[in-house]
């Protein structure tokens, strides 16, 4: 395939040269082998499923607080709970941060988290936002909302996330893929409450309103709604308003779907942490709990992400909707695992990306 | 007598570790095809009633149409620059290399940027056509095709310009005196002779484009690959990706077949007489301008804009502070790590490229050939088969950079091998044994002699699979240690946010850190090419 001409120097033997870059190379590769970077032992390494930038600040100032060093491994949520499984034992993470409950559920039933009982949990967390057992805590609180372009689309034309199936939306709206945990635990919500084929349908219509325009990140389709490429979009709400934040002028609004009477409520969802069975650091592993769930870590979620702050006593972001003034769909977030398996037959059915 | 006895005796470990190393090499396919070909009958009945048609569909347009495109683009830039005189012609000839040093994902982040909705172009041209309309969109079919054409044409343009001047000018002068005119004699007698080098370079970028994940994963394009990668890493089974993996490995396999049947058909000879160099044709002052705006505009877009754009943002990110101490780590770990693989898998080929060279046994062609089947297998693939096998078999490996350039070596073996083979079927044994004769030992013969011989093919072979490194993403994604990323990864990670200034930087560096291995590497094929002229 890939021929370069490789006539051989016809200048003859040049011993030297060659032997000059035999050493060059042999020392080359010993120096490599020599400074491959070893784990500091001390060190907390967290899996997290979580965008990077929404996570290593709040890290960060732990790192500083606490003097404990901690490594961070971004990645995809369920592509970390299938590598830990693959892991088992072996795995080097200590804590492991995701942005969905089903996940956390579903790796809390392949037994690899260690339940928990800290005080500070129980005082700060309401009991609905945690596993049975304490082998997962919710952090913060994210609903799935519609983002709209305020030049393009009136908020009174979507009432519910159903409408977006609508074909007026044809080529009009974008949405998250198939492999992201937040369709599949809102999918999986949609179907509790509406049954069966009404979700097919909505699965069908979206999937025909969205042509391509199928992403990989929140952050890229509040980005096509914002520069009208799109004219409404499905999101994680706080992708919105830390859109707003960076760029008040942005013609974008989030809007709180099935709000209306008999509505099944906005979806929610939360970013959640467990401790690893296995953790040799469990001291420490404690504490980074400890820190986020406490009323300084809570902030950071709500001023840093506009994330709703689940510990009661925590105000979210005053450019947010206050928490009290709308509905969250009623299935509980432990729930999430079980109905993850068939909402993915759904969504493959149906034929998403 | 001595000396086949010695050899006997020297070769019989060598054999051992070649088969050991075919062996390590062939794991991940062997796996990945036992998961798919276990798999459930209604995982593969779910994908080909949902996403398979589509998909396959998808793949094999665009390589076809980047083929296509790459075709075009590269013989005729190889064609101006041997055979017609314009201005710069010598500069464009080694400036049409540089796309290669630009990572195709980092190529589709910045046209996203500038094609995208409210982009300069699209600002640009709404300005021109009015509010409301839009120039073709990155993401979509033909906005793949360009970018990957865009990047990827070097490869053609590379071997087509090396066949046309190692080519003897003389059959074309025949033509011409029977009468044809230019225009024919280049389909008829010239275009015919290239055929072998341009099959080559057109099924490099074909494979290219089927294993391609950075870039249709930026432009959203549905390939078998990127495919591959949301099934992993958006559901609790890797089955349905072991049967896509399978799809893609027959795929290239059927590919590879054709192309072998195809160049084994036109095999051209020299058969003495003279040779000499075509000289390059003087131009009309519209042709010479012509000649200039052809080149020009595709290095500008392909490298130039790219490039100059890259600078401008990093420039930005400076200022704004994003660039830290962890930039320094980015770049080394990018050093190590291709440094590194490129070193083992040369050192692994060696053997492999040497027996079955020098005992063309049927052993040793298997061996040969079974290196080449993580070539076939998709990144993301040969990642998740090396971290279940790694885990069940040598866990203290799991986790650390060593499995990392396990995945880079089973990936990019092959690139290296091209170079090496070639390389060591050049020398002949007698001139080891006439060294020996002349009092060498078997060390002394292989220093002296060999080595120095089969240089070329070793730093050819070590160059390209450096530059390959340098770029990787699915397996790094996948495999990397905790705290470790690599430039490559820190270009994916920003730019699939939209962060295109943060993304800048680590895309700048991978340019800058390729530019001296490919100089390196085009330094030594034009140097070859004037001494085999």
């Amino acid at each position: 395939m890939f021929q370069f001409q490789h006539v051989p120097a016809q200048d003859g033997y040049t011993p030297r040269r060659s032997t000059y870059w035999t050493v060059l190379f042999l020392g080359f590769m010993t120096l490599l082998l020599s400074v491959v970077p070893s784990e500091a032992a001390d060190t907390l390494v967290v899996y997290s499923g979580r965008a990077e930038r929404l996570i290593k600040p709040v890290l960060d100032a732990f790192q500083t607080k606490t003097g404990i060093q901690v490594e961070l491994l971004s990645s995809g949520t369920t592509e970390l709970v299938n590598r830990l499984q693959v892991e088992g034992d072996r795995t080097p993470a200590d804590v492991l941060i995701t942005n969905d409950a089903g996940s956390l559920e579903r790796a809390r039933e392949l037994g690899l988290f260690r339940p928990m009982n800290l005080r500070e949990v129980d005082r700060a967390i309401p009991s609905q936002f945690r596993a049975a057992d304490n082998s997962w805590i919710g952090l913060s609180g994210r609903f799935w909302i519609v983002v709209y372009n305020t030049k393009q689309v009136k908020p009174e034309e979507i009432t519910s996330l159903l409408d977006l199936a609508n074909p007026k939306w044809k080529g009009k709206i974008a949405i998250p893929n198939a492999g992201s945990e937040y369709l599949q635990a809102g999918i999986s919500v949609i179907k509790a409450a509406q049954g069966h084929d009404r979700t097919t349908a909505f699965l069908k219509g979206l999937k025909n309103n969205a042509g391509n325009r199928v992403y990989g990140k929140s952050s890229q389709i509040v980005d096509a709604v914002s520069k009208g490429e799109v004219g409404v979009g499905i999101v994680n709400h706080y992708y919105v308003y830390r859109q707003l934040a960076q760029d008040p002028n942005a013609p974008i609004a989030a809007l709180m779907p099935d709000q209306q009477e008999g509505g099944m409520g906005a979806i929610m969802n939360v970013a959640g942490i467990g401790v690893l069975k296995g953790t040799a650091h469990l001291d420490s592993a404690k504490l980074l709990v400890e820190f986020l769930v406490a009323q300084a870590g809570q902030k950071m979620f709500a001023e840093l992400n506009k994330e709703y702050p689940l510990h009661p006593e925590v105000q979210a972001d005053p450019a947010l909707p206050p928490r009290d003034s709308f509905r969250a769909a009623l299935v509980p977030l432990a729930r999430l695992a079980e109905l993850r398996e068939p909402t993915m037959m759904l969504i493959e059915d149906a034929g998403l990306r | 007598m001595t000396a086949s006895v010695l050899r006997h005796h020297a070769l019989s470990p060598m054999q051992v570790l070649v088969v050991g190393i075919a062996g390590l090499l062939s794991l991940p396919l062997l796996y990945v095809m036992y998961r798919a070909l276990t798999a459930d009958t209604a995982i593969w009945g779910r994908l080909w009633r949902t996403r398979l048609p589509e998909l396959l569909w998808n793949t094999f347009s665009l390589a076809c149409s980047v083929g296509l495109l790459t075709f075009a683009l590269g013989v005729s830039l190889a064609w101006l620059v041997t055979r017609l005189d314009f201005p710069g012609r010598r500069i464009w000839e080694w400036a049409l290399v540089l796309p290669l040093a630009m990572p195709t994902y980092v190529l589709a982040y910045v046209y996203s940027y500038l094609l995208g909705t409210h982009g300069p172009v699209d600002r640009f041209w709404q300005a021109i056509a009015g509010p409301g309309t839009h120039i073709f969109a990155p993401q979509s079919f033909w906005g793949v095709t360009v970018v990957m054409a865009l990047d990827t044409f070097p490869f053609v343009y590379l071997l087509t310009r090396t066949a046309l001047l190692s080519m003897n000018v003389s059959f074309e002068e025949v033509a011409r005196s029977c009468g044809i005119r230019p225009w024919q004699t280049f389909l008829r007698v010239t275009l015919p002779l290239l055929r072998p080098s341009i099959f080559a370079g057109v099924s490099l970028v074909v494979l290219y484009v089927v294993s391609d994940f950075g870039a249709v994963s930026l432009l959203r394009y549905q390939t078998l690959t990127y495919a591959v990668y949301q099934q992993m890493t958006g559901r609790y089974d890797y089955a349905a990706a072991s049967v896509l993996s399978v799809l893609l490995v027959v795929f290239a396999i059927v590919f590879f077949a054709s192309e072998r049947w195809f160049r084994n058909r036109s095999r051209f000879y020299q058969t003495g007489g003279r040779f000499r160099r075509p000289t390059p044709q003087p131009l009309s002052l519209a042709g010479r301008m012509g000649a200039l705006v052809i080149t020009a505009s595709t290095f500008l877009l392909s490298f130039g804009i790219p490039a100059g754009l890259l600078m401008w943002w990093s420039t930005d990110a400076f200022q704004e502070g994003l660039l830290d101490h962890r930039f320094i780590e980015f770049t080394w770990n990018t050093i190590l790590l291709s440094g590194m693989a490129a070193s083992s898998a040369v050192l692994l080929g060696i053997p492999v490229a040497y027996l079955a060279t020098r005992q063309p046994t049927w052993l040793n062609h298997v061996c040969l050939h079974a290196t080449y089947a993580g070539y076939v297998l998709p990144g993301p693939v040969a990642a998740l088969a090396l971290l279940v096998l790694a885990i069940a078999v040598v866990p203290g490996v799991y986790g650390t950079v060593y499995l990392l350039i396990l995945a880079y070596v089973v990936h990019y073996l092959p690139v290296g091998l091209q170079s090496l083979e070639p390389a060591i079927q050049q020398v002949t044994p007698n001139v080891e044994e006439a060294a020996r004769t002349l009092g060498c030992n078997i060390g002394g013969a292989l220093r002296r002699v060999t080595i120095p011989l089969i240089w070329n093919g070793f730093v050819s072979a070590w160059t390209l699979m450096f530059l390959q490194c340098m770029k990787e993403l699915p397996a790094t994604l996948l495999l990397r240690p905790v705290g470790f990323d690599t430039l490559a990864v820190r270009v994916w990670l920003e730019a699939s946010e939209e962060l295109y200034t943060s993304a800048a930087a680590p895309a700048l560096l991978i340019v800058v850190l390729s530019l001296p291995a490919l100089a390196l590497l085009v330094a030594r094929d034009w140097k070859n090419t004037e001494i085999a002229t």
